[in-house]
């Protein structure tokens, strides 16, 4: 890692290049790494360091395993000077498609620079060009449809960008930005490994574009793509492959890259938000809430990633600070996506579904790539019983991110509902194979395998076991392992299974139905095994129950002693009603 | 009158000609001529009485002339004033009865007795002889004889390579196929100093050689190292922007299916000079194919505006309710301008289309055949009665005529992937694959999303064949060329389905589904996949899965 010292001129030449080819979020993404890094408090005033008070105390409560985050040995990293910029005074025309730019007149900016044949006039144009072809398409999107249709627009302007661009990278007048763009324009029109190749070209020669890493990232769809890239190192790197490895869904890896940046972006909210993320995804909420708050505290008027702390307060239940959450981001800006995705989950938890639905779909309307509002408004449909609005809404999440297995869930949910089980045994697949250890995931798999149209019970044992392996948090899988044992004539293992669920139920000091089931199933096996003192002890625990299970105990309990008092045995088989 | 006097006066007339003050052209032409009775003279005064639209008195004025039959100027301008007043047979029989061959070779049966007065002081001169045939083409066509017409254009070009009218009326009526226009092109004998010409006429004709070869030829010309004499910079530096070069390229563009270039060249084109026709016409073609209905909106509002007599106008008029998908009105304009113009080829094809569009495959047909009999060296309307035919199931009938399109134009790939697809659905799949593949090596530029139904085609072929494997590259060709496809995702599907790769085959058919989610057929196919998945060694798949997810 350079020194700090270093990052920071890097970044504050970077801001500067990427505000001044428009490239907004890559800057501000920029800035707040800069403000992130810690300052030296003796030589700063405390005014300098307001942004970074405070934070710290969270590293110190949740540094249990202080994991060696130093780079592996042997890794150099190559400083990659900033670049200079090739004309140092911008030309009148490229100030005036600057100022349209930022008006967001995109085509009168492209059209002022028509002439420019500068690299940084061509990239501005071009990107002028392909942000007003996509200006053009969200109109005509909303034009033709609502937010739940899908519609054919496109952009009509990436099959000629992506010409120009290519023209110009043969020939090689092409700089870092341009090729970042040429990649955006190659992955919309679906040339996904040639757009790596040019982010990767891109980011090489100048890694200080988030922009460019986060397309690059959404390009990685598996662990092999991510180590095949021919990245420079660079700490930007780092960066990258801690979001992309959380995308993979490796957290702890992830978890550990974060910490390591740390080290010197101590105080960047993004990195912590980044690591609430991991956190959420681990499902560990207590944590999240924590970095929340504390992120709240120094951030107030933060609306990024706030939904994934509503979800989370949902989750939990926490009625009154999601309450206080959804008032506090209308406040700032209710129409921001995020902003409607809170209110959504703030209304779902009231109970008031339509309202919630209405919520999300101003989300998605904002911003119809919005992969988790996709996903909540699935399940607020599935609440309210529109079955097909849910599919459709989830559709359009896994069509966003194939890797989202909560939608992949929500899908088999659904046509569980429709009853269509060889649909819902197929999503929840995708479901469980995204993320193997959710007992939740194994045990809806295990019902459909349960189902009438398919009846496979063996496969259906299978994914109880898995299940039962995973932290079952619910106990369903113990128990319907041992019925369907009980069903399938191994009583053997029925025995087994029943004697662990109620082992757990001890523990956990549950009570119900199953409990007596289970009794009810051990007594009578041990009895059949001539185990009389286990069944003994079985049919007097059934005994403090009420309801027809006594009777049967009893009359189980007379059998035995008939039975060990060398009397011919009376009646065992009979059950009451 | 003294021989000076009368000298002065012709200088008169000829300036007044040049002034267009025609009456008294006319005026003067008649004094001159009545003082000296000379036949040039007389032959000033019918040309200024042709000029003055006094066609009946020049014809008989010339008609009076004892000369008239033994001078072919004499000839030519009386049957021009003929032409002029429509009366054709007469026409024909002024230029006389020459017999022309095949080869477009004249056979004049009196011309080695007639004599050929004083040429004018310019140095080069059309050839008379070229005139009058190109003449006699004129008067056959208007006579609806297009076969004699023909013959006569293609004499009168040869006579004279540089009467540029003949070839123009040979290749904007279509009159001949590709070979004969190539071939046509090099028995012309030029000049020595004409050599460009020859390479700017082989850029006018139809061009549906490899990309390379045509752009040789503009490449060329643009250089301008065509003979020309290359110590006078100016003329090759303005040649290279010649409005009539570039749209010929702008009309190759098109051709290739590379629309927006197209558009942006016309554009640039029609801005430079505004009533360029041709150019119109190309630029008309591309918005529409790119759908700017608005430019097409504002083109046909001022070309009815300028030009309400040309079928063209009426045709952009047609174009824009294309574009739109009001086909009814599009019709009527389309019609309108065949009537203005019934040798307007695109208006006839405009015409079908329209009909087409809605499905009503007999009105479609008529104007097609129309097509097809007005234009022979055109394989469009050919084409498409074809693909007609093809739509009503006869595919024997179709075949034919995709293979009668085939004779007149042998080299465009359309035409070998109409006869793919009869092929296939005559489920001669061998046969399908290899007009497809040979479609795929006609593509005269590089594989665009234009001939990505091609590739996916060859796919389906290849999967009748069985050949999976082969089917399945192709059909990731075609998702590279474009995602938007249902066909693709669902013979893709269908494909795994086949090879019971099923995970495969269900991945596809949602996609297929993603795009068309009522589709029938991968909704079937989807419902039967994930059966046969569960069903199937399910517990392989669990192992596989448990190792996958070790591998994570």
């Amino acid at each position: 890692m350079g020194s700090k010292d270093s990052c920071r001129t890097e970044l504050r030449t970077a801001i500067r290049q990427l505000s001044d080819r428009c490239l907004y979020s890559a800057s501000k993404w920029a800035s707040e790494q800069l403000v992130g890094i810690e300052q030296d408090p003796a030589k700063f005033t405390p005014s300098h360091t307001r942004f970074q008070r405070g934070s710290s105390s969270i590293r110190r409560r949740f540094r249990t395993n202080d994991i060696p985050s130093t780079p592996a040995a042997g890794v150099s990293y190559t400083t990659t000077p900033v670049p200079e910029e090739d004309e140092i005074v911008d030309s009148d025309c490229y100030l005036l498609a600057k100022s349209y730019f930022d008006c967001r007149e995109y085509r009168r900016a492209a059209h002022a620079l028509r002439d420019q044949t500068g690299k940084k006039a061509v990239f501005l144009r071009c990107y002028a060009l392909f942000l007003a072809g996509e200006k053009r398409k969200e109109e005509e999107m909303i034009e033709l449809d609502g937010p739940l249709g899908k519609s054919d627009a496109v952009n009509h302007e990436l099959v000629s960008l992506e010409r120009e661009l290519s023209a110009y990278r043969k020939s090689g007048n092409i700089d870092p930005f341009g090729l970042y763009l040429y990649g955006l324009v190659l992955k919309e029109n679906g040339h996904e490994d040639l757009s790596r190749n040019v982010l990767v070209e891109s980011v090489n020669s100048y890694p200080w574009n988030w922009s460019a890493w986060s397309e690059l990232q959404s390009l990685c769809t598996t662990i092999d793509i991510l180590n095949t890239l021919n990245l420079k190192n660079h700490w930007m790197k780092d960066f990258f492959l801690a979001s992309a490895y959380q995308g993979l869904r490796m957290h702890s890896e992830s978890l550990s890259k974060y910490e390591y940046l740390q080290g010197t972006f101590t105080f960047s909210n993004y990195i912590q938000a980044q690591i609430a993320k991991a956190q959420y995804s681990l499902r560990e909420f207590e944590q999240v809430e924590v970095i929340f708050e504390e992120l709240l505290r120094n951030d107030p008027y933060r609306v990024e990633d706030m939904d994934m702390y509503s979800n989370v307060l949902y989750a939990k239940e926490c009625f009154s600070a999601l309450s206080y959450l959804a008032h506090r981001v209308f406040l700032t800006d209710k129409y921001q996506p995020e902003s409607c995705c809170i209110i959504g989950n703030y209304y779902s938890l009231k109970g008031q579904h339509e309202k919630s639905v209405v919520y999300f779909r101003r989300a998605l309307k904002l911003n119809k790539n919005y992969l988790s509002a996709w996903t909540l408004m699935g399940h607020e449909y599935v609440e309210m019983k529109n079955i097909p609005a849910a599919i459709d809404a989830y559709r359009r999440a896994v069509d966003i991110d194939p890797c989202d297995y909560r939608a992949w869930y929500g899908l088999g949910q659904a046509y569980e509902m429709m009853c269509m089980p060889f649909y819902a045994l197929y999503y929840f697949q995708k479901s469980v194979y995204l993320q193997p250890n959710d007992s939740r995931l194994w045990i809806a798999m295990a019902q459909c395998y349960e189902a009438e149209q398919l009846h496979m019970l063996e496969e259906a044992i299978k994914c109880y076991k898995r299940a039962a392996n995973c932290n079952d948090r619910e106990a369903i899988a113990l128990h319907q392992l041992a019925k369907l044992h009980n069903e399938l004539g191994r009583s053997e293992e029925a025995a087994f299974y029943y004697k662990k669920d109620l082992e757990r139920m001890e523990d956990e000091d549950r009570e119900g139905p199953n409990m007596v089931e289970a009794l009810l199933f051990l007594a009578t096996h041990c009895k059949a095994q001539k185990r009389f003192e286990e069944a003994e002890v079985y049919c007097t625990r059934l005994l403090d129950y009420t309801g027809p299970e006594k009777e049967t105990a009893k009359s189980l309990l007379r059998g035995m002693r008939a039975a060990q008092s060398g009397l011919p045995s009376m009646d065992v088989e009979h059950f009451p009603p | 009158m003294r021989e000076e006097e009368v000298e002065k006066l012709r200088g008169v007339v000829r300036d007044c000609v040049s002034k267009h003050l025609y009456s008294s052209a006319i005026f003067f032409a008649d004094k001159v001529a009545a003082f000296t009775s000379d036949p040039a003279d007389i032959y000033m005064q019918a040309q200024a009485l042709y000029l003055g639209r006094h066609y009946r008195r020049a014809f008989h004025l010339l008609n009076a002339s004892q000369i008239v039959l033994r001078d072919l100027r004499f000839r030519y301008l009386a049957a021009k004033c003929l032409e002029e007043l429509k009366e054709w047979d007469q026409c024909l029989s002024m230029l006389g009865d020459a017999k022309i061959d095949e080869h477009g070779n004249v056979h004049d049966l009196k011309d080695c007795n007639v004599m050929y007065l004083e040429k004018d002081g310019e140095d080069h001169e059309i050839n008379i002889t070229s005139a009058i045939c190109f003449l006699r083409g004129k008067a056959y066509e208007a006579l609806e004889n297009r076969a004699q017409a023909r013959q006569w254009y293609k004499a009168a070009i040869k006579a004279d390579p540089l009467c540029y009218e003949a070839l123009e009326c040979l290749i904007d009526n279509h009159m001949l196929t590709c070979e004969e226009e190539t071939s046509l092109l090099s028995s012309l004998q030029f000049g020595p100093e004409d050599g460009w010409l020859s390479s700017f006429y082989s850029c006018l004709i139809k061009k549906y050689d490899k990309e390379n070869v045509v752009e040789a030829k503009f490449t060329e010309l643009e250089k301008g190292n065509c003979g020309i004499n290359s110590s006078d910079p100016s003329f090759t530096n303005t040649l290279k922007n010649n409005t009539d070069l570039l749209a010929c390229k702008a009309e190759y563009y098109h051709q290739c299916g590379e629309y927006q270039k197209c558009f942006d060249l016309t554009s640039v084109l029609l801005e430079r000079d505004p009533f360029h026709l041709k150019c119109t016409l190309v630029h008309l073609a591309a918005a529409m194919e790119l759908g700017h209905s608005n430019e097409l909106y504002l083109m046909a509002c001022n070309l009815v505006k300028d030009y309400p007599q040309k079928a063209l106008s009426w045709f952009a008029v047609g174009c824009y309710y294309y574009c739109i998908k009001k086909y009814d009105q599009s019709r009527r304009y389309f019609s309108k301008a065949t009537q203005l113009d019934g040798t307007f080829a695109p208006a006839w094809i405009g015409y079908g289309n329209a009909y087409a569009a809605q499905e009503e495959g007999d009105q479609a047909m008529f104007a097609y055949r129309t097509g097809a009999r007005l234009f022979p060296g055109c394989h469009l309307p050919t084409l498409y009665i074809g693909m007609e035919y093809m739509r009503t199931h006869s595919f024997k009938l179709a075949e034919q005529f995709f293979l009668q399109a085939k004779t007149i134009c042998p080299s465009d790939p359309l035409v070998y992937n109409e006869l793919g697809v009869v092929a296939y659905h005559m489920k001669e799949y061998k046969k399908a694959v290899w007009w497809f593949e040979k479609t795929l090596a006609h593509i005269p530029s590089s594989l665009s999303e234009m001939w990505e139904p091609t590739v996916v085609n060859l796919a389906h072929a290849l999967r009748k064949l069985k050949m999976y494997h082969e089917a399945i590259s192709y059909y990731e060709k075609a998702l590279a060329l474009s995602t938007r496809s249902l066909s693709t995702y669902a013979g893709l599907a269908y494909t795994y389905h086949l090879q019971d790769n099923f995970n495969a085959a269900i991945t596809y058919y949602h996609k297929a589904l993603w795009l068309k989610p009522d589709d029938q057929f991968c909704t079937e196919m989807l419902t039967l996949a994930l059966v046969d998945e569960c069903r199937r060694g399910s517990d392989h798949k669990n192992e596989s899965r448990r190792s996958d997810v070790h591998a994570l």
